[in-house]
């Protein structure tokens, strides 16, 4: 009981004298955001080095749950930035209005597509699903080229795929291929037949992305769709993946960043995302870790090579973005539903 | 309830804390309520609960949570309650040693266990590859998936509340009765069955309504495990996380709702006549096994122990994995502290650890002091009185954490002091008032069990000896179910420190705690750096666990 009552003592002096958030005359910027650990740590070193009035303060989670805490907050937000997701979560959270208006001067070089008509948000990156496999296992010769590929009986029981409903990569892959079957027969009977037949030869769907990749180079399963930077950034770390793009095309992803409405530091957080679609912070961004500018205007020679071979390769999926966003719940459900386990 | 300890005289304590309790716990649930019975237009209406009603898949769920939950009752039941015995009433060498490690379970934090399993028990863990090894299979020998692999969790989990609460129960039952049962005659069967069952009871009841509630409210491994084998809690944070949340919210009223029919149903079998024990002190000494079991049975507890401890030293062998290290080799190629260096080095890393276990503190210590006094001042209170304090005691276990969390976050959005809502959503007191409600069931039930024992003849010599009532309390009713409330704050504090689902809504900043850094380091596939907090977590509810749950032992025996 003694010990037990010391160490609650000294956890509690722990909690009082450490971690006393910013200094006098210090404004912190909060970011809710999907980026991961590299990207905002990277953003918050160099960010805070050019403006020491300011303390960048980030908090890591899904997409899906960027909208969810943000929109619970809504009544006392805590979040200033909303800085990442797919561009369709970005314009439900409008729907809901939990994004405010601010048009950044580095909007007029991304493109018209990438925007919110009112400025609430503006596409930074682009991220795009591909075609994954344990290049271990599996030749480059025999990886799928297609999405089509995924249905050969050979990979029956090979596939394993992040949840869908939890991930917005996975919903707009998903998406892109009832978009498909809309533009090609009228309805999206067709895609949910074809999702289905993709769900018989899936093995499992992965509760997040660290299970879905260790389930990939534990080689549980040895092809997947995913997002391409997370791809490169495990290549590096030396994961055995590899990837391809889709011959048919690649559904090209807005990721987004936008101000958060009644953010308690919106000045700050005006002056951030200033700064994060700076040429700058954008190259930073490509040549560290692997982000695709959704700037147009930045000169090819001083990108990476590696960026440079992908906006070359890359071959733009048809997708019905607006369809996609308004009938993207019910599909998920329908899926969810009808899908699932079923194929 | 003749024999009973005396009615109060002062119905204004009682009638205060039901208030309050009310207002903590009933009160947002009734509003959680009242937002899933309004319609999208704006007014009220049926239609997302008969939209509910008419989905196969939703009455499968509420089924499979159901039968789940009883299965695990079984399970937890049929481990937990022979190794009590044992444990209570045989001396064998490392008992006291094998008693601590057989409640660790407990100290793994679920996102975390259930991770240690998928690394030893799923289809590339380290045991399937041993065992598909030695059997010259190509293929996995098993799946760790479906309802076995979500009931194995369970039960390793779960059959640590019968272990711990029965052991109390029989250390506390007086050994006088048993040895009077037997000099007049009685058999063992006889005396186990009319002498110490009846003292079981309330411990047999509340480990049980434990589990099954926790079952019930189980989220990670039917999240991890369950693949198309969809429960009710996976069932609502689908439905949450496709932005349909009215759904979400009915799903969870119709969980809440069998898991109040399993409290009230539990509060008939338990409601009766509660056997008080204990007239005196009389010490107890566990003899020693003879003969044969006197090395079959610590070999067989070893070895129990040692698979227990498995998911352990997965999780600590994880920890010392560099990222992306161990792939299709048996055991990890590569070990060293390069997890641990990046943990130390970087201060913000500690800031998680620093506010778990400052919200665990304050909100199991807050826990304990409402429920023993809900528990103490229900059981002087008439049947309808006492059946409300107890039942909001219970009531948030039956409660998904997710859902908990959700009502908070909802009821406490608006500054409205008048109708009892103040604006807390977005603050560090949210979370800390979440792990309280959370953890209430767990010092509140350990209350009433340690209660239910106490022999009210012992209360009623001290109010004749003229002791007033806090003297009482203190001298007399305190002493006698410190054991119970130990464990009761035990438990608390572990479910605190380690707790995820109601987290992963409410924290901020300022508090975000450990679970969390977990979560977000599986997202940034740092598994290592997962476990590495994983093991932190271990470390300190072990610490807290032997201190608190086991120091006090000595007053029972």
């Amino acid at each position: 009981m003694k010990l037990a009552g010391s160490l609650v003592l000294s956890l509690v002096l722990l909690a009082t004298s450490g971690c006393g958030g910013g200094g006098d005359g210090v404004t912190s910027i909060t970011l809710y955001s999907p980026h991961g650990r590299d990207l905002l740590q990277l953003y918050e070193e160099t960010y805070e080095a050019a403006h020491p009035e300011h303390d960048v303060r980030w908090l890591d989670m899904g997409s899906q749950e960027v909208y969810d805490r943000v929109r619970s907050e809504a009544a006392n937000p805590q979040a200033d930035v909303w800085f990442g997701g797919p561009d369709t979560m970005f314009s439900r959270g409008v729907e809901e209005g939990l994004l405010q208006p601010f048009r950044p001067t580095w909007a007029d070089s991304v493109p018209e597509s990438s925007q919110h008509p009112q400025d609430l948000y503006f596409g930074l990156y682009l991220a795009l699903p591909i075609l994954v496999y344990n290049s271990d296992a599996v030749t480059e010769e025999e990886a799928p080229r297609d999405w089509e590929d995924l249905l050969d009986p050979r990979w029956k029981n090979k596939i394993v795929l992040r949840d869908p409903i939890a991930s917005g990569t996975m919903r707009t892959a998903f998406g892109m291929i009832l978009s498909r079957s809309i533009a090609e027969t009228g309805d999206v009977t067709a895609g949910f037949e074809w999702l289905r037949r993709l769900d018989g030869q899936t093995k499992e769907y992965a509760q997040n992305p660290a299970l879905l990749f260790s389930k990939l180079t534990r080689q549980e399963a040895l092809v997947s769709i995913w997002e391409l930077t997370d791809i490169l950034l495990l290549q590096r770390q030396g994961s055995p993946l590899a990837y391809r793009f889709a011959t048919s095309g690649t559904p090209i992803i807005d990721d987004s960043i936008g101000l958060v409405t009644n953010a308690p530091h919106a000045d700050a957080a005006r002056q951030f995302i200033e700064w994060v679609g700076s040429v700058e912070a954008q190259e930073l961004a490509a040549e560290k870790l692997f982000r695709i500018p959704a700037r147009t205007d930045l000169p090819r020679e001083e990108l990476p090579t590696w960026a440079v071979d992908v906006i070359d390769q890359l071959q733009p999926a048809a997708v019905d973005w607006d369809r996609l966003t308004k009938d993207g719940t019910a599909w998920m459900e329908r899926w969810d539903r009808e899908v699932r386990s079923k194929g | 309830m003749t024999g009973g300890p005396r009615r109060t005289r002062w119905p204004l304590a009682a009638t205060a804390l039901t208030a309050l309790l009310l207002w903590l716990v009933g009160y947002p649930l009734l509003i959680t309520l009242i937002e899933a019975l309004r319609s999208p237009s704006g007014g009220f209406s049926l239609e997302t609960f008969s939209t509910f009603a008419q989905r196969g898949e939703e009455w499968l769920a509420l089924w499979r949570s159901l039968w789940l939950s009883l299965a695990s009752v079984v399970a937890a039941a049929v481990l937990g309650v022979p190794l009590a015995f044992l444990f209570a009433r045989r001396d064998f060498p490392g008992r006291r040693l094998l008693t601590a490690l057989l409640t660790l379970p407990v100290s793994l934090p679920p996102l975390v266990g259930v991770l240690a399993f998928l690394f030893l028990y799923g289809e590339s863990g380290l045991i399937t590859r041993l065992v598909g090894g030695f059997l010259g299979m190509s293929e996995a020998p098993w799946r760790l998936q479906g309802w076995p692999a979500i009931l194995l969790v369970h039960a390793y989990s779960m059959y640590v509340y019968f272990f711990l609460f029965a052991r109390a129960a029989l250390l506390a039952t007086d050994p006088s009765q048993r040895e009077a049962a037997a000099s007049l005659g009685a058999g063992r069967w006889r005396i186990l069955r009319e002498v110490t069952l009846p003292a079981l009871r309330p411990a047999l009841l509340g480990a049980g309504l434990l589990t099954f509630l926790t079952s019930m409210a189980s989220f990670s491994a039917p999240y991890l495990f369950g693949g198309s084998f969809r429960v009710m809690t996976t069932q609502i944070v689908a439905s949450k996380l496709n932005g349909n949340l009215r759904l979400a919210m009915v799903e969870s009223v119709a969980l809440a709702a069998v898991a109040f029919f399993a409290l009230v149903v539990s509060r008939r079998w338990g409601g009766g006549s509660v056997v008080a024990v204990s007239h005196g002190v009389a010490a107890y000494t566990a003899p020693p096994l003879t003969g044969f079991g006197r090395w079959v049975v610590p070999a067989m507890a070893w070895g129990f122990a040692f698979v227990l401890l498995l998911p352990h030293a997965v999780l600590i062998v994880l920890s010392l994995v560099p990222t992306a290290t161990w792939t299709v080799e048996l055991f990890p190629p590569v070990l060293d502290l390069s997890n641990y260096r990046t943990f130390f080095t970087d201060a913000r890393r500690l800031a998680p650890v620093v506010s778990s276990a400052w919200m665990a503190t304050l909100a199991s210590a807050a826990a304990l002091v409402l429920g023993f006094l809900a528990a103490n001042l229900g059981r002087r209170q008439r049947g309808r009185w006492r059946g409300l304090l107890e039942g909001m005691v219970v009531l948030p276990w039956a409660i998904p954490g997710t859902v908990f969390a959700v009502a908070l976050a909802v009821t406490f959005s608006v500054d409205q002091p008048w109708a009892g809502r103040f604006l807390l959503i977005g603050t560090t007191w949210i979370l800390p008032l979440a792990y309280l409600l959370r953890t209430l069931p767990l010092t509140g039930r350990a209350a009433i069990a340690g209660l239910a024992q106490l022999d009210p003849a012992q209360e009623e010599a001290a109010a004749a000896l003229g002791a007033g009532r806090w003297r009482s309390l203190w001298r007399v009713t305190l002493p006698q179910v410190r054991p119970a409330l130990a464990a009761g704050l035990a438990l608390a504090f572990i479910t605190s420190l380690g707790d995820f689902v109601t987290s992963i809504i409410l924290y901020t900043y300022e508090n975000r705690p450990i679970a969390i850094e977990i979560y977000s380091n599986l997202r940034l596939q740092e598994i290592g750096l997962a476990a590495v907090y994983g093991v932190l977590l271990m470390l300190l509810s072990t610490v807290v666990l032997f201190t608190w749950g086991e120091g006090r032992k000595a007053g029972a025996i």
